[in-house]
C-alpha cells in the first residue's frame, strides 16, 4: 500500500479561505521552503561562513556565532543537503518543516514590524542583506532585511499561528493582507 | 451661547463647530478647542467637586497639571474617570460628567463636609476613624470611599484595541515648545534622527499663547512654519498627543499616544492608543515650567486661575475667563496677562501685586496695588469678588476671575525619575533638574531659563550640541528675534498671611496651609512624611502644582531654605497611563504565545479535549460517541494500548541535535548514566542532575552517526535542557568539539504503542521493523511507503511494545491518518496525556511528579544510572554527600489501597498507623495518582521514607486538604509487567 | 519599561531577550576537589550591592551565555561579553 501523503503548512488554517486582493502592505507566506541550520564545528566559524556565502542559491541569515539559517527557493532539500555536507568544517539539520517562513513588506513594513520587534529597523543600522536573530512577537525568530521594505522572518513552526495573527494585527492600520507566495 | 467667546483670535476654527455636553447639558464649542476652553467659553466655569470638602472648583490651569477639572469622558465601556478637561480635546458628540458631586454638581450633600473641615485635617483618616475598631472595616471605610476618591472606574470589559510600539532615534526632544522646537531643528538640520513629542494635540506650547512676534512672525504663525518645515525632513518623526511618562534605564524612555481619543468615530484598525518605548541616544527635556499659584484664603474659588491659563485660554482659544478680571501677583507674567486683557477689550479690574515695587509695563487705565495681598474671596459657585489688605486697610474688589501668578517652576519630574534629586536655586527660587549626564539635559524655561528668545537660543543651543555630540556636522541655526516679550521674573512668594478662609495648596488633594503645619506639630516634618500625612502631592497629581508651593511654606515653618527640606521622589508615570496602553495587544488568549503540535489538526478531528501544557496545547483524551466523563475516554484509552494498539502525539517533546567529535564525551558528562559507548543506531535513557545532585531531567538520546545524536526531553523542559547544555558547552568545557540546534518544531512524532504496534506501523513503513531488525532501543531513520523519510525509536513509556515515529511536521496530520487507516482493523485508539500518565504510573515510569527537584537517582530507583566511574559528571561530586545517600531519605514505591474500592490523591500525605498528622510523623507524600483500568483499581506512586525496605506495610494516606484517610499498601511501583516481558515482544 | 543589553554578538536588545543564571564569579570545580569547594560552589553566592558579574543567557537572539559586568543599583554596564571569552581571559577578572 503506497501511501498519499499531503503536506500541510501550519499556517493553511489561518490563510486558506481568507484570501483577499494584496494591498501595498501584504504578509506573504512561503508555502515549501528550503531551510537548514547550519552550524560551524570547534575553529571553523569563518571557513563554513565563506563557503556559505559562495553557495549559489542559498541565501545565508546568521543567527549567531558559528550559526546560521540557510533558505533557498531554488535548490531542493536534497541538493541543499548535498551542497551543505561538503562543506568542510560545517554541520547541518533540515528545518524546512520546523520553520516558517514570512516576507513582510510595503510602504508601512518597517512601521509594523517595529510593533514586533524592538532592535532599530533603520535602513542605517539595519540594512538590506543583514539579519540576526530576535525576538518577534514574543518568539525567537531570525529577521532579515531582503529589500528597502521588505523584511523575511523565520520562526518556529509551532508559533506561527500566533505570530501571524498578531502580525496581521498590528498590520491592521496600514491594511496589511496576507496569503501564500505564488510558487 | 454665552458670550466668554471672543469675535476672534486664536487656534480654533469658528467654522467647525462641534456639539458637546456636560452633565447631560449640550453645549457647543469649536475643533481646536480643549473641553475645558469650550467650557469657560460656555460660562461653565464650575467643573468640579473637591476630593474631601467637596468645595466647588473651577478650572485652574491650561495643561496636564490641573488639579480640579478632572472629568470623566465618555460613556459605558469607553468611561474614562480623571480625565484632564484641559488636556482632553474637544470633538463633536464628546459627553462629559463631573467627579466628586451627589446628586449634582451645584448641590451636592458631600459639600457638608466643608462645614465639619475642622475635624477633617492632615490625619483624620488615622484619628477620627480609630474607635470602636470593628467599625472601621463595616462603616468608616464604606463611607469614606463613597464620598472620595477621584472618579469610578468602569468594571465593564475595554472594546478597544491598544498597540506597542518601538522607536529609536539620535535625539528625543521631550516637549514641543519653543526651546523643544528649536532644539529639534537644530538636530535635524544636522542629520541626526529626531524624535519630538508633545502631550498636546497641538506643538508650539507656549508660543501658542503670547502675543509676540518671532523671526517678524506672529508666534503661532512661527510656530506653524517651523512645524511644516520638521515635517518634510525624513529624519525627524513628530509625535503630538504623545505623553513621555517615564525614563529608564539605558536610555528608553515609555511615551503614550493618543491615537484616536480625539475622534468621534474610532476606527476599528486604529489603536486607541499606543504605547511606545523610544530608544534615544540623548534626549533634550523641554518641559517647559508650571506657572506656581498663590497660597491665599479662599484660593480655591471658582474663577481664580494661573494668569497663564487665563492668557492662554485668551490667546489660543479666544476665550475670556471673565468680563471683570483681577490680577494677583509676584512678577511680570500677571502684567503681560492684564495687558493682554486689556487689549482684547477685557476689564482689569485691579493687579494686586505682592511686591513693593516692579518694573512691569501696567497696561493703560488698570489701577495697581502695590504691597498688596488677598486674604480671602467671595462667590459661590464663581468668584464675585476678593478681599485685599494693605497696611491694615481692606477692600473689596469684585470681579469674575481672578489671574494668578506664583512664579515659575521647572518641570523637571522626567530627569528625576531615576534617582535624582532636583536641585534647589536660591537665583531662581525654584528647583532646577539635577544634573543626570550629557545623554539627557533639559534646555529652554524647564532650564530655569526665563525669557523666550532665551529659550529659543538655549533649545537651538542645546539640539546642536546634541547632535555634534553624536558626530553630527554643526548646523548653525539663527535664532529668530523676539519682538515684545516680556520679563517673567518674580519675587518668591510661598504663603500670603492673614487669609480669613482655607488656603489652599494642593487643590486636587484638598490640602491646605493649616493641615502642612499641623503635620509639622503632629512630628511628620520630613517632606516625604508631609506628603503621606497630609496628602499633598499625591493621586494623579503627583507633585507637579502644588509642589514647590509645599516645600517653600513648610521650609518657611521651619525656618530653613528649600533646600534644605528637598522634595519629594519623583517617579513614573508623569501623568496616569491606562491599563490598556501597558498592555497592548497581549491581552486575553494573545497574554504569551501559544503553540500547537502539528498533530493538532488530527487529535481535533478525533475528538480531542486539550489541556495547556506551558505554552503548548496537548490532547489530555478523546472522546468517543457515548462516553460521558473523561475517565470512561481514559480507561478505554489504557486499555487498547495494554491490549491492542494506541497513538499519541509526542511532537511536544523537546528535540536537540547535537552534532561534533565531542559529541560522546559531552553527552558522558552532562548525563550521569554513560553514553560513550553508545553504538550508532541504538537510543538510551538518560538521567541529568544538577550540580547539587539532585536530578533535573530525563530523555533519550540516540546516536544517528558518529557523531551526530539527537536528544529528546520532556515538554516542560526542553528550554531550560537546551539552555543547560548550552551554558556547559559555553563555559565549562569550550573545548570540546560540540554543537546543539533544537529541531523541536521540525518532526510530528508520535507514539505507537501496543502488542499490535510494529502489525500497524509495518503496514506504512518499507524497511524491516521485525525485533531483529530494530530491537528494544533501536533508532534509525527509515522510509514510509510512498518514499517520506522518517525516524523511527523503539521507546516505550508504557511498558508495552512501542515505537515513536518522528516525520517533517508538515506531514505529520497526513501519517497520522495513515496510521489510523492502517490500524482500523486492528483497533487503533488515540491516546492522549491522561492515558499516556496512566500508562506509567502502572510501569512505575517517573515524571517530573516525582522529579521535583528534591529527588536523587537512588530515590527513584534508578541508581544503578549513576556511572560513578566516569571521572566526571554533572552533580557527580555532590551525589555523594551524606544527606543525599542517608538511609531515610524518601524513596520511590507504589501505594494501593487496602480497600480496593477507596481511591486517594496526589499530594496526600502518609502516617504511621495511629500516628496524629505532624510534621514530625511525616513519612512521605503520594505523587502521582490514577485509576488503573488495568488493575481495576486506584494506584499510586509516593515518595516513602526508606519506602523500598517497607514492601507489604500497610501505611495511612491522610489528606487533611480533602478530608480523606485511606489506608494503603506499600508495594513495587511496577504495578504491571514487573518482568518486562511486553516491552520485547 | 525597558532596559537594554548590547549583546556583543547582536547589539542593542531589551532584556526581554535574556534569562538570568546568576554570579558568574564561581568556577567550577575539578571532580576531585574537595566537598567543602563544591559545596560553595553550588549554594555558596555573595549578594553584592554594586558592580556585579553575572550570566546572562541571550536565549531571544544568539542563544550564547554572556557575562554582564554591570552595577545592580544603577543598572550602568561596564562591559558585555562572552561567556566562553570571559573564562579564558579569567586572568582580567574584576
Ligand atoms: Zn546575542
Amino acid at each position: 500500500m503506497a501511501l498519499n501523503l499531503v503536506h500541510r503548512h501550519v499556517l493553511d488554517d489561518h490563510i486558506s479561505g481568507f484570501e483577499t486582493g494584496k494591498n501595498p502592505n501584504h504578509l506573504s507566506v512561503a508555502r515549501r521552503p528550503v531551510i537548514f541550520s547550519v552550524l560551524a564545528l570547534q575553529g571553523r566559524d569563518g571557513d563554513v561562513g565563506a563557503a556559505l556565502s559562495s553557495v549559489a542559491g542559498f541565501s545565508v541569515r546568521c543567527s549567531g556565532p558559528g550559526e546560521w539559517l540557510i533558505v533557498s527557493d531554488t535548490i531542493g532539500p536534497e541538493a541543499a543537503a548535498g551542497a551543505l555536507a561538503a562543506i568542510d568544517g560545517a554541520t547541518f539539520a533540515d528545518q524546512s518543516d520546523g520553520k516558517v517562513l514570512m516576507a513582510l513588506y510595503g510602504p508601512s513594513a518597517r512601521k509594523i514590524l517595529a510593533k514586533c520587534v524592538a532592535v532599530d529597523l533603520h535602513r542605517d543600522v539595519f540594512a538590506k542583506g543583514y539579519s540576526a536573530s530576535m525576538l518577534c512577537c514574543q518568539v525567537a525568530s531570525n529577521v532579515m532585511r531582503t529589500m528597502d521594505d521588505q523584511f523575511e522572518i523565520i520562526l518556529p513552526r509551532s508559533y506561527a499561528g500566533f505570530v501571524f495573527e498578531t502580525m496581521m494585527e498590528m498590520g491592521r492600520e496600514y491594511a496589511l493582507t496576507a496569503g501564500f507566495a505564488s510558487p | 451661547m454665552s458670550s466668554f467667546r471672543l469675535d476672534a483670535g486664536g487656534l480654533v476654527n469658528r467654522s467647525d463647530a462641534l456639539s458637546f455636553s456636560f452633565d447631560g447639558k449640550s453645549f457647543t464649542g469649536f475643533s481646536g478647542d480643549t473641553l475645558a476652553s469650550a467650557l469657560l467659553a460656555n460660562d461653565q466655569m464650575l467643573v468640579g467637586r473637591s476630593f474631601k470638602y467637596h468645595r466647588p472648583r473651577g478650572v485652574v490651569t491650561a495643561g496636564s497639571a490641573e488639579p480640579n477639572a478632572l472629568v470623566t469622558v465618555g460613556a459605558g465601556a469607553r468611561a474614562e474617570p480623571n480625565a484632564r478637561a484641559t488636556m482632553v480635546e474637544l470633538h463633536s458628540g464628546l459627553s462629559a460628567v463631573s467627579q466628586n458631586r451627589f446628586p449634582s454638581l451645584k448641590h451636592d450633600f458631600g459639600a457638608v463636609n466643608g462645614l465639619l473641615s475642622p475635624f477633617l485635617g492632615a490625619g483624620f483618616y488615622y484619628k477620627t476613624f480609630m474607635w470602636p475598631k470593628p467599625f472601621w472595616e463595616k462603616v468608616y471605610e464604606p463611607l469614606i470611599r463613597r464620598a472620595a476618591g477621584l472618579g469610578k472606574v468602569t468594571l465593564a470589559a475595554d472594546p478597544d484595541r491598544y498597540e506597542k510600539s518601538w522607536a529609536h532615534c539620535d535625539l528625543l526632544v521631550v516637549g514641543g515648545g519653543p526651546a523643544g522646537l528649536m532644539a529639534a531643528l537644530a538636530a535635524a538640520r544636522a542629520g541626526a534622527r529626531v524624535i519630538l513629542a508633545d502631550e498636546g494635540f497641538r506643538f508650539g506650547g507656549s508660543m501658542l499663547s503670547e502675543t509676540v512676534t518671532i523671526g517678524g512672525l506672529p508666534a503661532q504663525d512661527f510656530v506653524r512654519q517651523t512645524i511644516e518645515e520638521l515635517a518634510t525632513l525624513a529624519n525627524v518623526t513628530l509625535m503630538p498627543r504623545t505623553t513621555v511618562f517615564g525614563w529608564y534605564d539605558d536610555m528608553v524612555f515609555g511615551a503614550v499616544e493618543r491615537v484616536q481619543k480625539h475622534v468621534s468615530q474610532p476606527s476599528a484598525d486604529l489603536p486607541m492608543e499606543r504605547l511606545w518605548r523610544i530608544v534615544a541616544r540623548r534626549a533634550i527635556l523641554s518641559s517647559g515650567a508650571e506657572e506656581r499659584p498663590l497660597v491665599f484664603g479662599g484660593n480655591d474659588r471658582p474663577g481664580v486661575m494661573t494668569a497663564n491659563a487665563a492668557r492662554t485660554y485668551l490667546n489660543r482659544y479666544g476665550v475670556a475667563v471673565g468680563s471683570r478680571v483681577a490680577v494677583f501677583t509676584n512678577g511680570g507674567s500677571g502684567y503681560r496677562t492684564a495687558s493682554d486683557l486689556v487689549a482684547r477689550g477685557i476689564e482689569v479690574t485691579a493687579i494686586v501685586d505682592a511686591r513693593q515695587t516692579a518694573q512691569d509695563t501696567v497696561p493703560d487705565g488698570v489701577r495697581v496695588i502695590r504691597n498688596g495681598s488677598i486674604i480671602s474671596t467671595k462667590g459661590r459657585h464663581r468668584l464675585s469678588g476678593i478681599i485685599t489688605a494693605r497696611s491694615g486697610f481692606e477692600e473689596v474688589i469684585s470681579c469674575d476671575a481672578l489671574a494668578m501668578s506664583g512664579g515659575w517652576s521647572p518641570i523637571v519630574h522626567l530627569m528625576c525619575q531615576r534617582g535624582a534629586k532636583p536641585v534647589w536655586s536660591d537665583e531662581a527660587q525654584g528647583f532646577m533638574a539635577p544634573d543626570v549626564g550629557a545623554g539627557f539635559v533639559a534646555a529652554g524655561s524647564a532650564a530655569g531659563v526665563e525669557r523666550l528668545s532665551d529659550c529659543l537660543r538655549d533649545g537651538a543651543a542645546k539640539g546642536a550640541a546634541s547632535a555634534a555630540a553624536l558626530g553630527f556636522a554643526p548646523y548653525d541655526v539663527n535664532t529668530p528675534d523676539v519682538e515684545g516679550e516680556y520679563d517673567p521674573s518674580f519675587a518668591p512668594l510661598w504663603y500670603v498671611p492673614g487669609a480669613r478662609d482655607k488656603a489652599f495648596v494642593d487643590f486636587q488633594n484638598d490640602v491646605a496651609v493649616s493641615d502642612l503645619g499641623l503635620s509639622q506639630r503632629e512630628g511628620f516634618s520630613h517632606i516625604e512624611h508631609t506628603k503621606r500625612y497630609t496628602t499633598a502631592g499625591m493621586a494623579t497629581d503627583q507633585g507637579k502644582l502644588g509642589n514647590v508651593a509645599t516645600i517653600g511654606i513648610v521650609a518657611g515653618m521651619r525656618g530653613v531654605s528649600p533646600a534644605e527640606i528637598g522634595t519629594t521622589t519623583f517617579r513614573p508615570f508623569y501623568t496616569p497611563v491606562s491599563f490598556g496602553a501597558l498592555a497592548g495587544a497581549e491581552r486575553a488568549e494573545h497574554l504569551r504565545p501559544v503553540r500547537t503540535s502539528p498533530l493538532h489538526g488530527w487529535a481535533k478531528k478525533n475528538g480531542a479535549s486539550f489541556v495547556e501544557s506551558g505554552l503548548w496545547y496537548r490532547s489530555a483524551w478523546f472522546v468517543r460517541a457515548g462516553e460521558t466523563g473523561w475517565r470512561e475516554s481514559v480507561d478505554r484509552e489504557v486499555r487498547a494500548v495494554r491490549e491492542a494498539v494506541g497513538i499519541c502525539d509526542v511532537s511536544t517533546l523537546g528535540k536537540i541535535e547535537i552534532f561534533g567529535s565531542g559529541a560522546a564525551e559531552f553527552l558522558n558528562r552532562i548525563y550521569s548514566n554513560s553514553f560513550l559507548k553508545l553504538p550508532v543506531g541504538k537510543a538510551r535513557y538518560g538521567l541529568m542532575l544538577r550540580e547539587d545532585g539532585m536530578v533535573s531531567d530525563d530523555g533519550t538520546t540516540s546516536r544517528l552517526s558518529d557523531s551526530h545524536y539527537v536528544m529528546t526531553t520532556t515538554t516542560a523542559y526542553a528550554g531550560e535542557v537546551l539552555a543547560h547544555m548550552e551554558f556547559a558547552a559555553q563555559t565549562f568545557w569550550p573545548d570540546l568539539d560540540v554543537r546543539f540546534v533544537s529541531t523541536s518544531d521540525q518532526w510530528a512524532q508520535m507514539s505507537i504503542a501496543g502488542p499490535k504496534a510494529r502489525v500497524v506501523l509495518s503496514r506504512i513503513v518499507e524497511d524491516d521493523i521485525s525485533a531483529q531488525a530494530l530491537p528494544l532501543l533501536g533508532a534509525r531513520t527509515v522510509t514510509l511507503k510512498g518514499g517520506l523519510q522518517a525516524r523511527l525509536f523503539r521507546i516505550s513509556f508504557s511498558g508495552e511494545l512501542a515505537f515513536e515515529l518522528a516525520v517533517p511536521a508538515g506531514y505529520g496530520e497526513s501519517v497520522a491518518d495513515a496510521l489510523m487507516d492502517a490500524g482500523r482493523d486492528a483497533g487503533i485508539t488515540a491516546y492522549g496525556v491522561e492515558a499516556l500518565n496512566v500508562l506509567r504510573i502502572e510501569k512505575g515510569f517517573v515524571t517530573h511528579s516525582e522529579l521535583d527537584g528534591r529527588t536523587t537517582a537512588d530515590d527513584v530507583g534508578l541508581g544503578r544510572m549513576m556511572a560513578m566511574q566516569k571521572p566526571d559528571f554533572i552533580g557527580k561530586r555532590l551525589s555523594t554527600r551524606f544527606g543525599l545517600t542517608a538511609a531515610d531519605r524518601l524513596q520511590l514505591v507504589g501505594l494501593k489501597p487496602v480497600e480496593i474500592d477507596k481511591e486517594f490523591k496526589a499530594g496526600a500525605h502518609l502516617l504511621k498507623e495511629n500516628a496524629t498528622p505532624s510534621m514530625a510523623n511525616d513519612q512521605g507524600f503520594v505523587s502521582s495518582v490514577c485509576h488503573s483500568p488495568t488493575l481495576g483499581h486506584c494506584i499510586g506512586l509516593a515518595m516513602l521514607k526508606s519506602g523500598r525496605e517497607r514492601l507489604g506495610e500497610r501505611i495511612h494516606v491522610w489528606d487533611g486538604l480533602r478530608g480523606t484517610d485511606v489506608v494503603a499498601e506499600v508495594c513495587s511501583p511496577v504495578f504491571v509487567d514487573p518482568d518486562a516481558t511486553r516491552l520485547h515482544l | 519599561m525597558a532596559s537594554l543589553i548590547t549583546c556583543p554578538h547582536c547589539g542593542v536588545r531589551p532584556k526581554e531577550e535574556f534569562s538570568i543564571r546568576g554570579a558568574a564569579g564561581p568556577v567550577r570545580p575539578s571532580p576531585s576537589a574537595r566537598q567543602e569547594v563544591w559545596h560553595a560552589y553550588a549554594y555558596v553566592r555573595d549578594n553584592p550591592k554594586g558592580r556585579y558579574q553575572e550570566y546572562w543567557h541571550h536565549a531571544g537572539g544568539c542563544r550564547r551565555w554572556l557575562v554582564v559586568d554591570r552595577d545592580n543599583v544603577t543598572h550602568a554596564v561596564f562591559a558585555v561579553i562572552d561567556a566562553t571569552e570571559w573564562h579564558k581571559t579569567a586572568g582580567s577578572r574584576i
